[in-house]
């Protein structure tokens, strides 16, 4: 009996875990992938996805910056780019456009890494992103 | 029964006129760009390109290529890896694409008093930022100070008070408080 409900507990949580991935489209998870060997874990973590989103750092510009300066601090709500354009929420749960486009993901993470962080991304740190965007 | 016939009769009058009406707002819109072109000088034709919506206007107004001369879009283009402090991270086929679209619609190719204007004022020049051309300085001495409004946030989103903008109208103007 034990056993059994021990064993209902961990498919639980590995359907859980999974479920954001099931929401990606096959060749995001290829991208995940791809990521995940590069950064040679065994998998992402949105705990640091979140972590990373937040983390302020002070630019050679003299600002402090961060995903969240445009974002907003909830990735569910809407941001505002430096010039005052909407950006429309990055979580998936709030805009299912998010992420199901290697390409566009790519791009957008050569751009704006640099904005914040005058540098690229590691793949740990696109990977645990994207997992944050896809389970919020 | 009857009131349903009434009802029907009155809701299909009620639509002519609608119709009517609307017809009539959209011949009188035409007749003006027709009539007294001269006067619709800040009248642009709307253009269009996905890419170059797409790739530019997720941060910022969708500038129309009429408001900067053609060397002005090239000069932003080939420097698109440095565009004021970002990497645009455009591949080559996408930045030749845009550029291809703004060159041939650009100040030069655009024949409005406006877009004339624009290239009497810079001269041999090449702003970076229709803010940069010196005619539309000074065509925007007065309001100057409602750039810097929460609502506006800044001088280059020029949808803010230039509401019909984006359909080439930047005669009609609402400064928002």
């Amino acid at each position: 009996m034990k056993r059994g409900l021990l064993s209902i507990i961990a498919l639980t949580a590995l359907l859980v875990s999974s479920s954001a991935w099931a929401a990606l489209s096959l060749d995001m998870q290829a991208l995940l992938e791809k990521y995940r060997k590069e950064a040679d874990v065994k998998s992402f973590s949105a705990e640091d996805g979140k972590k990373f989103f937040a983390t302020k750092r002070m630019h050679s510009k003299g600002e402090e910056r961060s995903c969240a300066t445009c974002h907003t601090s909830d990735p569910r709500q809407k941001g505002k780019t430096v010039v005052g354009k909407v950006i429309e929420p990055m979580a998936q749960s709030a805009n299912k456009e998010r992420f199901t486009d290697p390409k566009k993901v790519e791009k957008w993470f050569k751009r704006n890494c640099e904005w914040v962080l005058e540098r690229e991304c590691t793949p740990k740190e696109k990977g645990d992103f994207i997992l944050y965007m896809t389970s919020i | 029964m009857k009131t349903t016939r009434i009802h029907k009769t009155l809701i299909a009058a009620v639509l002519g006129v609608a119709l009517a009406a609307g017809a009539n707002a959209y011949a009188d819109g035409d007749d003006r760009d027709h009539d007294h072109g001269g006067e619709n000088h800040a009248r642009y034709k709307t253009v269009e390109n996905q890419l170059y919506k797409q790739e530019c206007s997720a941060c910022h107004y969708l500038y129309l290529p009429g408001l900067l001369p053609a060397r002005s879009w090239e000069a932003l283009i080939k420097g698109s890896d440095k565009h004021f402090g970002e990497n645009l991270a455009l591949d080559e086929g996408t930045s030749s694409e845009i550029l291809g679209f703004l060159k041939a619609n650009s100040a030069e190719k655009t024949n409005t008093e406006w877009s004339n204007k624009i290239m009497k004022s810079v001269g041999s020049s090449t702003p970076t930022r229709i803010m940069d051309v010196p005619w539309v300085i000074k065509e925007h001495r007065e309001v100057k100070d409602a750039f810097k409004r929460p609502s506006v946030g800044s001088a280059s989103n020029c949808g803010a008070c230039h509401t019909r903008g984006h359909e080439g109208d930047f005669e009609t103007v609402k400064v928002p408080k």
